[in-house]
């Protein structure tokens, strides 16, 4: 068995393609028998870095290469879109703690990637965005 | 996605059955502001067919508690399965948003209203 997948979407293929990539994760996750909540917090921080690369990055292709180690888990997602940190923005993080009156609709995927994650990274590539997720197992 | 809307009296119930994310927030969108349009005030979302929700499926329903927060209406939710109910838990919907553990226990908290 390989230890991880690469899966390419093409920009007529995103949100499809994003499916794609959860329904590979999942099969991939059950395959290896990772931990429920190793499941959980991966799907989530996968989900929603794609779909804000699908929605504002304007990448022409976006890969997605997940990568099983002994003692972590590593997803790493490389689009040729303009420059773009998404863990490095000014908008400050979502206060929680707040009702709902005065929450703020917003900011809230990043914060959640974050909070899932063990670590995040971010670094502009040979023209490309290139993110990666880390998880210890 | 897959969605279902039902009234009992003056309460319109919502089941949600599949991905509340990005790709399909418009259409719960939608179904919430038909049941808004419609006069409907208390609500309540039926989450026990949903998998996932992400932060897209979190926007519609803060928008849709602030709107009826505005209205002086009500908004329960039951069944979160883990996964939403952790995702509800890191961004701190779990206690700003009402969660109950059943449909009726949901009901019966908006009758008395």
């Amino acid at each position: 068995m390989r230890p991880g997948f690469r899966i390419g979407i093409g920009a007529e293929t995103r949100w499809d393609g994003a499916d794609r990539v959860g329904a590979k994760f999942a099969e991939f996750a059950e395959e290896r028998g990772l931990p429920a909540a190793i499941r959980r917090g991966v799907s989530v921080a996968l989900d929603e870095l794609l779909a804000n690369t699908i929605a504002y990055g304007g990448a022409a292709r976006i890969v997605v290469d997940v990568t099983l180690h002994p003692n972590r888990l590593s997803v790493m997602l490389i689009d040729d879109g303009s420059p773009f940190d998404p863990f490095n923005q000014e908008a400050p993080p979502p206060d929680t703690a707040l009702p709902v009156e005065e929450r703020k609709i917003g900011g809230l995927g990043i914060h959640l990637i974050r909070k899932m994650m063990d670590d995040v990274r971010y670094e502009r590539r040979a023209d490309r965005n290139v993110v990666v997720l880390t998880k210890r197992l | 996605m897959e969605i279902t809307t039902r009234t009992q009296q003056d309460v319109t119930i919502v089941a949600l059955a599949g991905h509340l994310d990005s790709n399909t927030s418009p259409e719960a969108q939608a179904a919430i502001d038909a049941i808004l349009a419609g006069g409907g005030r208390k609500v309540v979302i039926d989450f026990s067919a949903l998998d996932y929700i992400s932060s897209a499926g979190l926007r519609v329903l803060l928008g849709t508690a602030k709107r009826l927060n505005q209205e002086r209406g009500a908004l329960r939710l039951f069944g979160l399965n883990e996964t939403v109910r952790e995702v509800f838990e890191i961004s701190g919907f779990a206690t700003i948003l009402s969660v109950v553990d059943t449909e009726a226990n949901a009901l019966e908290q908006l009758r008395e209203r």
